[in-house]
């Protein structure tokens, strides 16, 4: 009888202690003045290969200067970066410093109060010199910081143009039909016009924000159809998918581009199979080594729409990092991710991912390739909106990246896309009335 | 009656062939793709783009080293040891307890809990996950291996219980009569008598539960989100993000990560195909 | 002294099953029995403007309203054709095994072997070999059959079938290794006596075996059928990600994307209710035909 008992006693300390092991196991939050321990859940390396060396040399660097700081790098995958995140926020606890995509991801969490203003803990004197902050302001602060930009322009082979008798554009952009004009002589020479990945649905974003954008005034015109105002089945949201699709039709794209990644797609420009393919700089880069510095252009998106943002530049943070709002040390987590800014280290950051830095004291001369020049002009001048980031998660998700793989599987017509951008739009309204007063109440 | 024995003998043998044929044909099918990923994980890249069929040429362990040695394999492999270990010490303890009282007790709710057990058996994870999460959350154990211990031990515990229960039934009931003459206690019984002779059912149920926890995606990838946490199936969908373009890279950290079992199952076939037959209707 | 000794000894007697079962009955309850309920719970509150929960019954309307849960839930209704094939497969294999084939534990060794993979390790070098320029499309090319090639996890129409192949190549093993393990246990004679009657091959097979595995090709189905709605998130995560749009989205898989990517969590509540509801049928059968095989121990 009582060794029955002792066995239960056993078993229920034993599953005691299994808890207690694990509430026990997390990190140990800061003593004052003694060690300051952050984290940082990390991501960037998918956009600026080399990102995560450079951030191993910064901590380095930060640590020996502060000892008293030590920082932990989490590096995130890109298929959980939102939605580890949401956990971190439903669970309070987590990271003091982490990485969303700006100005929607980043308003989504600032509005379910999980973040710190950054403007409070950094002197306006030092954002001043940050670029593209306008991506993350709401209610008159600044919520989150930059480190880079990335724009997304259109890389040609300029063999292949050679080839196929193609001049590329001299102002730097082709109008439509004369876009359309080179594809067609690329295909007659037997040439594949376009190479592109969109297996994980990010290629049909892209055009979204480089062709989608141009019918549009402004990212409230967006705005007006995202909280029902407007409707998105209207041409003046998605009418430009007939173009793509009819492109589809013609054969400019390559046969795999649902077999491929966005990133296996830019591999494929670099390895001759295609004439034209969008890229970022970094994409960029690695073209020029691959195909030799000599056999690669960039040219902006060709023009398409008559809208005032047709003529805006795309270049955007792609990831703002910020600092939560449980961090017990929410001014040394500010202060590391100023020192991600100094000149040393925006230098640094270009050397090792060749991605410039969202800053105005990045050292330009640094950039010496001639078309990674042209690219950054284009990033630095004018108004620069990354469409993408103007739209909730769930009609990103759920509309731009699925619209784009019904498009190039051609298992959808434009308008059966149009129909599912607006369903997507009006299921989100339905299902998150909390986040459509937001979005309401959101001046842009 | 009897036909001639030479005749049968080669009518035999000329149909074993098409049988033959048949099951080689089954049998390349089923190999293939585990040829496929081994082969790929062996060769260098443009070896690999060149030719997907054959042999590596060169034969390089360079995707094996760099598996190893970039990304964070060894961390999860390890991981995932602890969690499959710990799953299967907490599951095996409580279940062949709780099968032991359905097995040789009588008390009322007895059949209820059985067949409750047999209901449990295929819930769907998806219907567990989300309240799961918020519990951790709330306990405190997101993101931390004891989250997913007590969640696989719990999953573990049906047919483990339902197992155990079929195998305790089978044991003749004169030893427990003649135990209980002895005076034994119940719980001196199920020490000294039921445990031992339950070995290779044991056995058996442990390696079944191994691969069950190992192999295991969905609720390692929801309550393991942070990359020093991850057991190895949700690394390795990180480990693809990182490394997309380099595919004998990814087949190399695949092949690491399904290594245990191949082994366990090269050494041990009979306990994989005993213990699932034996969890299914006679 | 001596009866209160007695009298406890009865009482603990009486609690001492209880005692064996409570280490087992905690753990499910904590990982079963509170999921389920607080996810029904959660079903049933709705998201208002102001952001405060009420009780009622908007999630299930918007549910019922949405386009994508109705694929989702026919997504897995065309995964479930593929379990007569894989009975159909499994059950030829195990039969042509049965048949004093030589080297049948060879066989049984490589076709079982599938099984024990990971979802994710299966599903991954399938993508490899699926691919546009993947093998099974190269070797349709090298014989000429170039129309017959396929994106074949990147075209909607493909998409449900490809990912079918894939679950019938692993749960293949599954079913030879539970057919022939109930083939050997048959009376042989009958088999014999059939054999010698002259009855050939598909006729033994057809009126004499198949009757008597009728148990275990039930139970064989119904696992299976439950598989194909509640145990398939991997292998869509792994090879597709529910694309291309939602053509291979699950059940599963959308209840996953809207707990934790879309912030929904009633929603996420009311769509597993759903597929729990779904499911039970299957259960229940389950349950029936584990409990006929067994020894009443009621």
């Amino acid at each position: 009888m009582k060794a029955s008992l002792r066995v239960i006693t056993i078993l229920v300390i034993l599953s005691m202690t299994l808890v207690a092991c694990g509430t026990t196991s997390q990190p140990a939050t800061t003593a004052a003045n003694a060690k300051v321990n952050l984290t940082f859940w990390w991501w960037a390396e998918s956009d600026a290969p080399g990102a995560d060396a450079w951030m191993a040399e910064t901590v380095a660097a930060y640590e020996k200067i502060h000892p008293n700081v030590s920082i932990n790098i989490v590096p995130q995958s890109t298929e959980t970066l939102i939605s580890a995140f949401q956990s971190a926020v439903t669970a309070k606890s987590g990271p003091d410093i982490a990485s969303q995509w700006a100005t929607g991801p980043v308003l989504g969490f600032v509005w379910q109060n999980a973040l710190v203003p950054i403007s409070d803990y950094v002197p306006a004197s030092e954002t001043a010199n940050w670029l593209n902050t306008n991506e993350n302001m709401y209610n008159g602060k600044l919520w989150a910081a930059p480190m880079y930009l990335i724009g997304i322009d259109v890389m040609y082979n300029k063999t292949m143009f050679a080839t196929a008798g193609v001049t590329p554009p001299v102002s730097g952009r082709w109008t439509w039909d004369e876009f359309m004009a080179a594809c067609a002589k690329l295909k007659a020479a037997g040439i594949n016009p376009w190479v592109e990945g969109d297996k994980d649905g990010y290629g049909g974003a892209w055009w979204f924000a480089n062709l989608g954008i141009q019918s549009l005034d402004s990212t409230d015109d967006l705005r007006q159809a995202i909280i029902g105002a407007k409707s998105f089945t209207d041409p003046h949201y998605t009418g430009w998918y007939q173009t793509l699709d009819d492109m589809v039709k013609k054969g400019y794209f390559n046969q795999d581009s649902m077999s491929m990644d966005l990133s296996q797609g830019a591999q494929a420009f670099a390895q001759g199979k295609g004439a034209m393919s969008f890229g970022t700089d970094g994409m960029v880069k690695q073209a020029l080594t691959d195909l030799g510095a000599a056999n690669v252009g960039v040219m902006q998106t060709p023009k398409l729409g008559t809208g005032k943002l047709a003529d805006a530049g795309n270049a955007t943070q792609s990831t703002a990092f910020f600092v939560t709002k449980w961090s017990k040390n929410p001014q040394a987590a500010a202060d590391f991710l100023v020192f991600m800014h100094t000149p040393d280290r925006l230098a640094a950051w270009y050397k090792h991912t060749g991605v410039i830095a969202a800053d105005k004291r990045f050292d330009r001369t640094l950039v010496i390739d001639p078309v990674l020049k042209q690219m950054m002009t284009w990033e630095t001048t004018g108004p620069q909106i990354w469409l993408e980031n103007y739209l909730p998660g769930q009609v990103d998700s759920d509309a731009d990246l699925t619209a784009g793989q019904m498009i190039f599987s051609q298992s959808g017509s434009p308008s059966d896309v149009a129909a599912m951008w607006e369903r997507a739009a009006s299921t989100w309204r339905n299902q998150h009335p909390d986040e459509l007063t937001n979005w309401k109440n959101w001046q842009q | 009656m009897k036909t001639n024995p030479s005749r049968s003998r080669l009518w035999s043998l000329l149909a074993a062939i098409p049988k033959q044929v048949i099951l080689l044909f089954f049998s390349l099918v089923a190999i293939y793709p585990i040829y496929y990923m081994i082969v790929t994980a062996f060769k260098t890249r443009p070896d690999w783009l060149h030719d997907q069929f054959g042999l590596p040429n060169p034969f390089t362990f360079q995707n094996i080293t760099d598996a190893l040695n970039k990304g964070n394999i060894p961390l999860w492999f390890g991981n995932s040891l602890i969690v499959t270990i710990a799953s299967l010490i907490v599951s095996t303890i409580v279940s062949s307890l709780a099968a032991y009282a359905l097995a040789r007790f009588h008390f009322a709710g007895r059949a209820f809990y059985f067949n409750s057990m047999i209901a449990l058996m295929v819930i769907p994870p998806a219907v567990l996950i989300l309240p799961l999460f918020v519990l951790m959350v709330n306990i405190g154990l997101v993101n931390t291996l004891p989250s997913v211990i007590i969640i696989y031990s719990g999953l573990l515990i049906p047919f483990s219980v339902y197992l155990l229960v079929s195998f305790f039934r089978s044991l003749p009931p004169e030893l427990f009569d003649a135990a209980a003459i002895d005076g034994c206690s119940n719980l001196d019984t199920f020490w000294r008598i039921t445990l031992p002779l339950s070995t290779p059912a044991m056995v058996t149920l442990i390696v079944v539960n191994a691969l069950f926890v190992w192999n295991e995606l969905f609720i390692a990838l929801v309550f393991l989100q942070g990359e020093t946490v991850m057991t190895l199936m949700p690394g390795l969908t990180l480990f693809k993000g990182h490394f997309t373009i380099n595919e004998p890279l990814i087949m190399a950290g695949t092949l690491i990560a399904t290594m245990p079992m191949i082994l366990l199952y090269l050494f041990g076939q009979r306990l994989f195909v005993e213990g699932l037959v034996a969890g299914a209707v006679k | 002294m001596p009866q209160t000794i007695t009298k406890t000894k009865t009482t603990f007697r009486k609690i001492e099953p209880y005692l064996y079962l409570a280490p087992a009955t905690i753990l499910i309850i904590l990982v079963f029995v509170y999921p389920i309920i607080e996810n029904i719970h959660t079903s049933f509150l709705q998201n208002t403007a102001s952001g405060i929960k009420t009780l009622g019954l908007t999630n299930y309307t918007l549910v019922s309203q949405d386009p994508i849960f109705w694929q989702s839930l026919s997504n897995n209704g065309k995964l479930l054709f593929s379990v007569p094939i894989m009975t159909v497969i499994s059950l030829f294999i195990a039969i042509v095994l049965f048949e004093h084939v030589r080297g049948w534990m060879f066989y049984r060794f490589i076709i079982f072997m599938p099984y024990i993979l990971a979802i994710p390790v299966v599903g991954q070098t399938f993508v490899y070999l699926l691919g546009l320029n993947g093998i099974i499309n190269t070797l349709l090319r090298d014989v000429g059959l170039n129309l017959l090639t396929q994106d074949w996890l990147g075209s909607a129409k493909w998409v449900i079938p490809s990912i079918s192949v894939v679950i019938i190549y692993r749960e293949m093993g599954f079913g030879v290794v539970l057919f022939l393990a109930r083939l050997m246990s048959l009376e042989k004679e009958i088999l014999e006596a059939a054999a010698i009657d002259g009855a050939n091959f598909w006729q033994k097979h057809f009126y004499v075996t198949l009757p008597q595995m009728s148990g275990v090709i039930e139970f064989f189905v119904v696992v299976e059928l439950i598989t194909m709605l509640s145990w398939v998130f991997a292998y869509v995560f792994t090879m597709t990600g529910g694309g291309p749009g939602f053509a291979s989205t699950v059940m599963e898989f959308y209840i996953w994307k809207h707990a934790f990517a879309f912030r929904s969590p009633g929603i996420a509540s009311a769509l597993a209710v759903v597929l729990l509801l779904v499911t039970t049928v299957l259960i229940v059968l389950q349950l029936r035909l584990r409990r006929r095989s067994l020894e009443d121990i009621a």
